[in-house]
């Protein structure tokens, strides 16, 4: 049945600034299944995207703690060579912004060429671009063959994006990683590109993980949802359960702050106070603690770890059973649900 | 009499090009927009990128020459701001999109809220920082901060101070383009509400500009859908929202992400639905050029831009 395609076990990515290491991704297990979307939600500055990058191992000089384990084996010890016969073939990224990911004095037809020449030095020129238009048309690129001749700069934002889509797909890839990839468009661009990502998933029954702010976003696309704050998960379930029976605080107060089109709300909630940088990320005790302050101490766990709740429904520490909304503030989404 | 009054604005910018560096065409980035707001109102005005909601937004505040139409504002004809008083400028203020670059990186928070009180009002130093106390009080921000730089704020914040330099002259009409477009959804409350209640406590009329229909469907009372520099669309929130008649109105609805994990397959149809009538009803609803028709009333509130006899 489900077969794992990405398994993290206790993977802790930290970053030294002056002559300390603090940690932006915290003891983070999870695992990512064959033909499965997963979506990583929270913030900015909570570690999705820090996850993203240790799990491609993009960053240069982070510390990287753990295990990340690419279909059995830990590519967490892997050198660079090795890892790039991963990178782009096996493992795909889309980026978040089309414009910078895009290589502005390159055509198309050879930024897309290059991954395929990169993984396969035996590919012929005539077949190397038979297949990039091949790739450009099934991302749905109108008039492949010309835009093969053009330029980043030529093309619209989604266009980019869909360039940007044909290179992460080029070699079929089986773990495809997508860090905010429609923040940057409109929103019928946006509902495009998304109907193209999940068309694609299911043709190639890859694994996704998919790093948004967007809850829309994720109650369109995603099969299981990991709520991520201050680095840590918070809160993993899958995509029904999440948004009918939120849990943890975080993931209530985020899932209430969010203008809906289908909702009347006369007032927003506000999550009060800040997400903690790096530096001042509280070591102890429950984490969202100081953004829920008349929730009493007793409330929270010394050392807050994963409950599981219902299977395969985890929440982070125990303040989620005495959670409830300032005075005056209703909970909307459960109107939504309903 | 309504309180802004634009009536068929036009912005059209020259394309320069041969080798005289002569006139070659013009792109209308505003083609023909008229719309009124009542005050106290917040009108919503949504469209894509490259639509020319932005412009429409900054040529009646003066940042782009108008190049044929009128805008009234309070009953006062401001298409040329050079020449209107003085006065009317200050009644008009601008929430811009970043709150990253729109702030001066090396003015204090005091010096940056400050700025349009030293050029409208004659204040002692006294009274000017007492203004800015005010101010800072009013937007939820520590007294201490008017010292500090902007970079030592986070973007819910500078959006803030942003927001107390726009009403710090207490102005009449807040023209705001995407004040939420790049905050994250905790701190786009923050300052939805935020913006609701000065609205309430100092009678602010809004522009709103942005393509977050979920965020325009929060805040405005009316809404006008453009699309390549022509209105398609507009009407009151019900009519936009629950009785769209244009198709691309239809489209732009249909592309907002259900929060329903379990109405998931049913939109992804309606999705579809909608697209495929938009790519075979694309010619009834556009012109030739496709750009759309002159707007026609459906209703009292309500008008679409339909070809006449259509």
């Amino acid at each position: 049945m489900s077969e794992p395609i990405l398994e993290i076990n206790h993977l802790t990515t930290s970053f030294r600034i002056k002559d300390e290491h603090y940690a932006a991704v915290d003891d983070v297990s999870l695992t990512v299944n064959k033909n499965e979307l997963l979506a990583i939600v929270g913030e900015s500055g909570c570690g999705k995207s820090a996850l993203a990058f240790s799990i491609m191992r993009l960053h240069n000089r982070a510390k990287i703690e753990g295990e990340i384990k690419f279909k059995g084996q830990n590519i967490a010890g892997f050198n660079t060579s090795q890892l790039n016969a991963l990178r782009g073939k096996d493992m795909g990224m889309i980026f978040q912004d089309p414009l910078t990911a895009l290589n502005p004095l390159m055509m198309i037809g050879d930024q897309i060429g290059e991954i395929l020449l990169i993984h396969n030095k035996n590919l012929s020129v005539n077949k190397r671009k038979g297949r990039v238009i091949e790739l450009l048309n099934k991302v749905g690129i109108p008039g492949a063959e010309h835009v093969y001749n053009q330029f980043p700069h030529e093309l619209s934002g989604g266009m980019r994006q869909r360039v940007v889509i044909a290179m992460a797909i080029a070699n079929n890839p089986e773990l495809l990683i997508a860090d905010e990839p429609t923040t940057a468009l409109d929103v019928t661009i946006q509902s495009q590109i998304l109907d193209l990502m999940k068309e694609l998933k299911e043709e190639s029954q890859a694994g996704v993980i998919l790093i948004t702010h967007d809850l829309g976003v994720v109650a369109e696309m995603a099969d299981r949802v990991a709520v991520m704050y201050a680095g840590q998960i918070v809160e993993i379930a899958d995509v029904y359960t999440l948004f009918e029976n939120p849990l943890h605080p975080y993931t209530r107060s985020l899932l209430n702050s969010v203008p809906t089109a289908n909702e009347e709300q006369s007032k927003l909630h506000v999550i009060q106070g800040v997400v903690p940088s790096l530096q001042n990320l509280p070591r102890e005790g429950c984490r969202f603690s100081a953004r829920i302050p008349w929730i009493s101490e007793s409330a929270h766990e010394k050392n807050p770890v994963l409950h599981e709740v219902s299977p395969g429904h985890f929440v982070r520490c125990t303040c989620y059973k005495d959670f409830h909304f300032p005075d005056g503030q209703k909970e909307e989404h459960n109107h939504v649900i309903s | 009499m309504s309180f802004l009054e634009v009536n068929d604005l036009k912005v059209h910018f020259p394309i320069r090009g041969g080798f005289f560096g002569g006139t070659q065409g013009y792109v209308k980035a505003v083609d023909g927009v008229s719309f009124s707001i009542e005050k106290g109102k917040t009108y919503g005005l949504v469209g894509e990128s490259g639509s020319g909601k932005t412009t429409t937004g900054r040529a009646i505040i003066g940042l782009n020459k108008i190049t044929s139409g009128k805008v009234l504002f309070d009953g006062q004809e401001i298409t040329d701001l050079h020449r209107a008083s003085k006065d009317i400028r200050r009644d008009i203020q601008m929430i811009f999109q970043d709150p990253y670059s729109s702030l001066n990186p090396k003015k204090r928070v005091s010096d940056i809220i400050a700025e349009p009180l030293r050029n409208y009002e004659k204040l002692t130093k006294g009274e000017e920082q007492k203004r800015v106390q005010e101010l800072l009080e009013l937007v939820g921000l520590s007294p201490e901060s008017s010292l500090k730089y902007p970079h030592e704020f986070s973007g819910g914040q500078r959006q803030r101070i942003g927001i107390a330099r726009a009403i710090a002259l207490k102005p009449k009409l807040i023209i705001a383009d995407e004040p939420v477009s790049a905050l994250d959804v905790s701190v786009q409350a923050q300052v939805l509400n935020f913006m609701q209640d000065i609205q309430k406590e100092l009678g602010l009329t809004y522009l709103f500009i942005s393509h977050d229909l979920g965020v325009i469907k929060h805040m405005c009372d009316e809404i006008g859908i453009m699309y390549k520099g022509r209105y398609v669309e507009s009407g009151t929130k019900e009519d936009i929202f629950n009785n769209p008649q244009h198709i691309y109105t239809k489209r732009l609805v249909a592309a907002i992400p259900d929060i329903n994990p379990r109405n998931r397959s049913q939109h992804l149809q309606f999705r579809q639905e909608v697209k495929k009538e938009y790519e075979q009803a694309f010619n009834k609803y556009f012109d030739s050029e496709g750009l759309a028709y002159q707007l026609q009333p459906v209703s009292n509130t309500h008008l679409v831009a339909l070809p006449e006899k259509g």
